[in-house]
This record gives C-alpha cells, structure tokens and sequence, in this order.
C-alpha cells in the first residue's frame, strides 16, 4: 500500500497513514466513556473502530470489537501508542500470523506501566511545573503566562500522542522500548525542581503583594508569615490533613483572632 | 441590573463550565480545565481578565493536587474553579469592584463545589456502565455504526451536567455574595483580608510544594524565595 508508514517484514501492510490519522483523532475522545466496571473499554473499541472495519468483516469484526470492550486503564496520553501497536499486532491476526490472545494479552502487560509512566510525567510532573512557571508569570505582570502554560504543556502532550501512534504501529510490541528513549522518568526530577524553583519565586512574589497591600503589617515581616503558614500546612499536608479542614481551620481561628483581639483592645472600627 | 444581561453571563459561565468539565476528564484534555486557564478564560469573557488571572493563580495553587492517578476521581477544581470565578467576576461587574476580601468569602463559600463535583464524575462514571453494556450489544449485533455514537452520549451527558451545575452554583455564589457584603466591614474585613493575602496563598504553595516528590526540589523552593525576597528587599532600600 503506498501510503504505509514503514515496509514490513512479516505481515503486508493493509492500515495506511489515513486510518492512523483516525485512531489519533478518535484517541481524543478516550476518556467520554469511561465507567467504573471497564474503565476505558468504550474508547479503546471506539478508537480502534477504522482500522477494525478494514481488516475485518462479519463474525471476525464482531469478535474484533468484542475483545476491545475488555476491561482497560492506561494514561489517556500513553493510550495513543498502544492504540498504534494494537492496530499492528490485529494487522497480524488478520493476516493469521498472530492469535487473538496475543492481542489481549499484549493489552493486560502495557496498560500498568504506561499508566505509571504517564501519571508520573504528565500529571505530577509537567502539570506542577508548567503551572508553577505560569503562576510565576501572573505574578509578575505576564498576562500571557496561562496561554504560555498551554503551549509548553501541550508540546509534550501532542508530541507523545502523534509519535505514540505511529511509532505503536510501526514497532508493535516494541514500542515500549522506544518510549524509554523519552527518558520521561529523568524528565519528570527535572521538572520537579524547576517546579520547586518556580514556586519558590511565586512565593516571594506574593510576599511582595502583601507588602504593598491592605493587610501588610510593616517591619518586613509578611515573608515570614508566609513563610510559616506554608511551612505549617506543608507539615499537616504531609500527615495527610485534608486541605479543606486546614483551610476552614485556620480561616475561623484568623477571623475568631482577629475579631477577638478587636473585642478586646478596640483598633478597627 | 439587567435579567437579560445576567442570563447572558450565566449561559457564557454554563458554557465555559461545560467545555472545562469535557476538557477535564472526557475529551482532549489539553488543560482548558485547569483554574489557571478556565478563570482568566471568563475573566476575558466577562470583562476583567486581571482579577481572573489572580484568582485563577490561587485557584490553582490551592487545587494542584488533584490529579487522577489510576482510578482515583480526585476532588473537581474545574467545578470550584468556575463557580468561585464567576460569582467573583459577576459581582464585580454588577455590585462593586472586588478586592482580597470578596474573593476570600468567595473561595470558603465555593470550595466544598469540588466535592460535589467529584460526587457528579462518580456518578457520571457510574452511568456510564449502561454505555459499556450498549457498546456490548453493538458488538454482538455487529453494528460498529452504534458503537461509535456512544462516547458523544457520554460527552453529551458531561458537559450538560457540568453546565447545569455551573450555572446553580454561580448563581448561588453571587446571592451568597450579595448577601453576605453588608456584613464586611471593620474587623472582619481585616481578618478576611489577611485570610486572603497570607493564609489562602500559603496554603495553595503548601499544597503545590507537597505534590514535588523530591526534597531536592522543596530545598530549591527555599533558596529561589529567599533570593528572591532578598533582591526584592535590597531594591527597596
């Protein structure tokens, strides 16, 4: 076929660039059904649907479509690779070279790992570090720092989504092994501590703005209240106190102080 | 002011919050639904960009552990994120301009929305079940046609719920709101003022800090705020 990604050694090629470019497309869409007994089983089916209805027809594209609405759970981002492979590895089956089982089975292996892969980057990593850097940005003044936030989160998203397809296709199973030459888990300590930076920034910052505004209390000592309270709720965070109960905590025992102390020693009219 | 313009800006929030809430969870999940994007988007939409961008920078620190690991349906800042957003940037363009006070009573009024919009995703997921068992009987009856109307039925149902509760909870907010203003004054507006400038903020950096899981990272947060408060002080004098 004269738009196929790449020659292939064993089976002849039969999904072009076209029917990828629909799966990728379609991988947008992952998550709009996901429910509590199958997880994302709809998507994965409705996804692989274009290149299900080219390789099969009658019972073998009714049995196609019954095996991807088994139970699966990967990161939506890391879907698109394993979308790409499993597209190669039916190609195989339809060709009758693989065995359906190798296709479930190839399924069960990837979707935990790749969904520790992505959760860890995606999630805990680049989002903390893009919106840090951007929060940084609004502080300082720049307007387009959420836009800005967008973009560099979204380099790396379209970028593991577009390549995931094709490379799951052309390297099938392999395609784990070409992930790894991401290096994601070296990427995501880095933006861990340029997270820490950005934050760190951020916080001088927001010490600025309470210098200059209503609440400021003079002799430089905004930073270190801020400074404090966050060294306080980082503790009580880290002994898993819920952010709601600190935030309506010490919100009461503020304005019970300060209405208290007001009470007393009359200051504010 | 005007119901009719009123109704606009809520069908604007309701469709902000709808997009947000597909964009979370659903489809694309290009982060149109963190507070850091969907706040300044409404503040543009409404007039006030500048109170959105802070707004949503706090809205973000405070909710910057939220993420879906696996499973888990962690707490909806999109939800919060909107109604706190719209109620403060609706009051400012119809009662008064808002300060650090309104946003604060804003923000402990609105923060329990994210539980009640995780309360929504868990049941959305669980109404869901009833398309996995459509896309069952597509695959028996061999009709791919029917399966693949399914996830809109799920992006439908999303963003119509999410929509909905957007409007209520804005709506809600800004009564709240209203109502409450009359009381702000004297000593409790101190006190909301410095929950707004110093508590609300150190919490959000706190929550940021605990998501960085190495403590290299918390060491560089410290030495990038003491830099930078130094130069800050020094340029001053």
């Amino acid at each position: 076929m004269a738009n196929a990604i790449a020659a292939a050694p064993e089976v002849a090629r039969r999904i072009g660039t076209g029917t990828l470019l629909r799966v990728l497309w379609r991988s947008f869409f992952f998550q709009s059904a996901t429910n509590y007994e199958r997880m994302q089983n709809v998507g994965f089916a409705y996804c692989m649907l274009p290149a299900l209805t080219q390789l099969y027809q009658g019972p073998a594209l009714q049995a196609a479509m019954a095996r991807h609405l088994e139970f699966f759970n990967t990161h939506p981002y890391m879907a698109d690779a394993l979308l790409g492979a499993t597209v190669r590895l039916e190609e195989e089956v339809a060709a009758g070279q693989a065995s359906a089982a190798t296709v479930q089975s190839f399924k069960r292996c990837t979707m935990g790992p790749m969904a520790a892969l992505g959760d860890s980057f995606f999630w805990s990593s680049l989002k903390p570090f893009g919106a840090a850097w951007a929060i940084a940005g609004v502080l300082t003044g720049i307007a387009w720092a959420p836009l800005a936030f967008l973009v560099l989160y979204n380099m790396f998203h379209l970028t593991i989504r577009i390549y995931g397809i094709f490379a799951g296709y052309r390297y099938g199973q392999r395609v784990v092994e070409q992930l790894n030459r991401f290096e994601l888990p070296r990427l995501a300590n880095r933006a861990h501590y340029l997270a820490g930076l950005f934050l760190g920034i951020g916080a001088a910052l927001i010490a600025d703005a309470a210098m200059h505004s209503t609440a400021a209390l003079g002799d430089g000592l905004e930073p270190v209240l801020l400074a404090l309270l966050t060294g306080i709720f980082l503790l009580c965070l880290k002994r898993k106190m819920p952010m709601l109960v600190l935030m309506y905590g010490f919100a009461g025992a503020c304005v019970g102080l300060v209405l208290g102390l007001n009470a007393l020693f009359p200051l504010i009219g | 002011m005007d119901a009719g313009v009123i109704a606009q800006d809520l069908g604007l929030i309701a469709a902000v919050g709808g997009v947000a809430a597909v964009d979370r969870r659903g489809a694309f999940q290009v982060m149109l639904s963190q507070p850091l994007v969907v706040v300044p988007a409404l503040g543009v939409l409404l007039g006030d960009p500048v109170t959105a961008l802070w707004l949503g920078s706090l809205l973000q620190l405070l909710w910057m552990s939220s993420v879906m690991h696996g499973a888990n349906v962690p707490p909806n800042e999109t939800v919060a994120a909107v109604a706190i957003g719209g109620a403060v940037l609706l009051f400012g363009k119809y009662v008064h301009p808002t300060d650090a006070t309104i946003w604060t009573v804003a923000i402990l009024l609105g923060a329990p929305l994210s539980q009640v919009g995780r309360w929504l995703e868990i049941r959305l997921d669980r109404a869901n079940q009833q398309l996995s068992d459509l896309a069952d009987e597509a695959a028996r009856a061999n009709e791919p046609a029917g399966l693949e109307r399914l996830p809109w039925l799920g992006l439908g149902r999303t963003f119509v719920l999410n929509a909905g509760l957007a409007v209520v909870a804005t709506s809600l907010g800004l009564g709240l709101l209203m109502l409450l203003d009359p009381a702000i004054g004297g000593a409790l507006a101190v006190a909301l003022d410095t929950v707004g400038r110093y508590m609300l903020p150190a919490l959000g950096l706190a929550v940021a800090l605990s998501v960085l899981r190495r403590r290299r990272a918390l060491v560089l947060a410290g030495v990038s705020f003491l830099l930078v408060m130094t130069a800050i002080l020094q340029g001053r004098t």
